[in-house]
């Protein structure tokens, strides 16, 4: 009890902080620190469906697209904070409305699924932009970068939350048990048509909001870019990279990842691809447990 | 009604169905003897686009000759995936279920791999060449020589295929592997052989529909996933590991984009195809005319 207390006072300071860090930063590194946080929240929630229930999502990308969507809508007409919600909120419907059909499929057609859909879903926004005569929307007068940091915390920290609070409840122990035998699951009398959907709508509500977020940050709406597969597939990287069912899994993939893009990506974003495929294939293979397990190993911790 | 029977849709589908059988067949082929769905299936299409360009535009080789040496680099291609990453899978990788989300993943990866490594050597541009595209008058209906010569080409191929799989001792050994993988192997059949010249048989045609379609439209490092996507798709249609299904899927699904494309509009192609490769996945994910592969 006292250690619990303690690593949580710990917690509250380290959140203390990084909330105090736009202060001490730059534009350009807070910059940083804003895609940091974005993956962070991104691949933590991603985790909370995916990474308990191995149902490997790689259409994450349609719900921050669709957030974005939404935030940009409802710019100038409604209060922005209730745009960003309401992108997160519809984010979680779509995977409310997506997850009742293509839950019920299962393994490699799931994942091939997903990425179908998100890409459907992005020619859609295409033509309805074009019969709207729209391309590209401009946003001017997004409020200011620490802003949108101090929001992208509190939405990372949410995140891990999520997925911390889930793995210890009873969803994340029928989650668990989905992914290791689905139909010994549903014998032992989980719900597993109930839970699947209920963790993907969780965990498509965070990147919805950071989707309206990060379309503030850079102020253009193009939905060739807001609905990119890149993003899908960055997420899946980090949780794979980091280890994907505990939450310091992704934020150990999401720092290594920032670490890699900031060094690679405007100098050479083919060379930083590669190096991210490459990455993908090594860990499939050889590092199954991620980075955090394989660290967890090396310095001999009992396993949680 | 003038329009379905209109000889010029009728001969776009019979171009675009050609080719996309060409590139299903392969996927099929790697699907049906190991349960993996290969996502990286297009970029080979993209390769063997590049390999006939840049022969062409380089040193001029025809591209006639490209389609050899894009099969032939295809061929290693597909082999060296199998021996590095998939083989490697198999043995390291206990549950079943496991090996497929996770060789999804690697073949992901793979395919990320390709794309940007192309992008780096050529650009990200797209690249075209003319090659025969003067325009031939048959009947009523004007095409250009350099379609025909895909039609004939991947025609061809595809029944050089169907010939292959009917009469060779290997071909008939693969469909045995599609058929009992374990029966297969009891028998004497060496599946892990038959592993590598499969991959680097579907990755070769994949290769060389590339080069006939680098001869009709313009390449670019990024097309290949829609190929993937028209490809699975008609797997489906025509079922999974049924390879003679997959010539039938290939016409339907090409019917469906033309046909789609002319009667609505060109711009919802995409839609149409993800949005017949949503519903085939979510309604017969055990294809249309195939049997169900119930026994794994």
């Amino acid at each position: 009890m006292k250690r619990r207390r303690q690593a949580g006072l710990t917690l509250a300071a380290v959140v203390a902080l990084c909330a105090a860090l736009p202060l001490a930063l730059g534009p350009y590194t807070l910059g940083v620190g804003l895609n940091l946080l974005m993956w962070i929240a991104l691949a933590e929630s991603w985790a909370t469906f995916s990474g308990l229930s191995g149902y490997v999502s790689l259409g994450h990308a349609v719900f921050y697209g669709v957030g974005a969507y939404v935030t940009v809508l409802s710019w100038n007409v409604l209060p922005l904070w209730l745009g960003v919600s309401l992108g997160g909120l519809a984010a979680g419907l779509l995977a409310l409305c997506l997850g009742w059909p293509c839950l019920r499929v299962r393994g490699p057609y799931f994942v091939i699924l997903t990425l179908g859909i998100s890409e459907f879903v992005k020619y859609v926004v295409i033509s309805i932009e074009a019969a709207l005569g729209r391309n590209g929307r401009l946003l001017i007068g997004t409020p200011s970068l620490t802003i949108l940091f101090e929001a992208m915390l509190a939405l990372a920290v949410l995140s891990m939350a999520t997925l911390q609070i889930v793995r210890s409840s009873r969803l994340g122990a029928g989650l668990l048990a989905i992914r290791e035998d689905e139909v010994a699951a549903e014998a032992v009398g989980i719900n597993a048509a109930a839970l699947k959907l209920f963790a993907f709508t969780l965990s498509a509500f965070i990147p919805g909001v950071v989707g309206g977020l990060m379309i503030l940050r850079s102020t253009y709406f193009e939905p060739m870019q807001a609905f990119s597969p890149t993003t899908s597939f960055t997420i899946v990287t980090i949780a794979i990279l980091g280890g994907s069912d505990k939450v310091a899994g992704p934020v150990l993939g999401a720092f290594f990842l920032v670490l890699l893009s900031e060094l690679l990506w405007t100098r050479a974003p083919e060379i930083y691809m590669i190096i991210l495929g490459a990455l993908l294939i090594v860990f499939v293979l050889f590092v199954p447990e991620g980075l955090f397990g394989r660290a967890q190993r090396l310095l001999g911790w009992a396993a949680r | 009604m003038g329009v379905i029977f209109s000889s010029q849709l009728l001969a776009s589908v019979m171009v675009l169905a050609s080719l996309y059988a060409l590139v299903a067949i392969g996927l099929n082929l790697v699907y049906g003897t190991m349960r993996l769905l290969n996502v990286a299936h297009g970029e080979l299409v993209m390769l063997g686009g590049y390999i006939a360009y840049w022969g062409f535009a380089r040193w001029g080789i025809s591209p006639l000759l490209s389609t050899f040496i894009a099969m032939v680099a295809g061929a290693a291609v597909g082999a060296l995936v199998y021996v590095a990453i998939i083989r490697h899978l198999f043995r390291s990788t206990r549950v079943l279920a496991r090996v497929e989300a996770n060789s999804l993943l690697a073949f992901f990866g793979i395919s990320v791999v390709i794309q940007n490594v192309t992008a780096l050597a050529f650009t990200a541009n797209q690249r075209g060449y003319s090659y025969m595209d003067e325009v031939l008058l048959i009947g009523d209906l004007r095409i250009a020589a350099n379609r025909v010569l895909a039609l004939a080409i991947a025609a061809t191929a595809c029944i050089a295929c169907a010939l292959f799989f009917r009469y060779a001792r290997s071909g008939m050994a693969m469909r045995a592997v599609i058929q009992q993988r374990d029966a297969a192997a009891l028998v004497g059949i060496d599946v892990d052989r038959i592993n590598i010249q499969v991959f680097a048989l579907g990755f070769a045609l994949a290769a060389l529909a590339g080069t006939l379609i680098s001869m009709t439209q313009q390449i670019s490092p990024f097309m290949g996933f829609p190929f993937t996507v028209s490809a699975f798709v008609i797997i489906i249609l025509g079922g999974l590991g049924n390879l003679t299904g997959s010539i039938f899927g290939a016409l339907m699904l090409a019917a469906v984009e033309v046909y789609g494309a002319a009667l609505i509009s060109p711009s919802f192609r995409s839609i149409l195809v993800y949005g017949v490769f949503i519903a085939v996945l979510l309604l017969r994910p055990e294809g249309l005319l195939g049997r169900s592969i119930a026994a794994r």
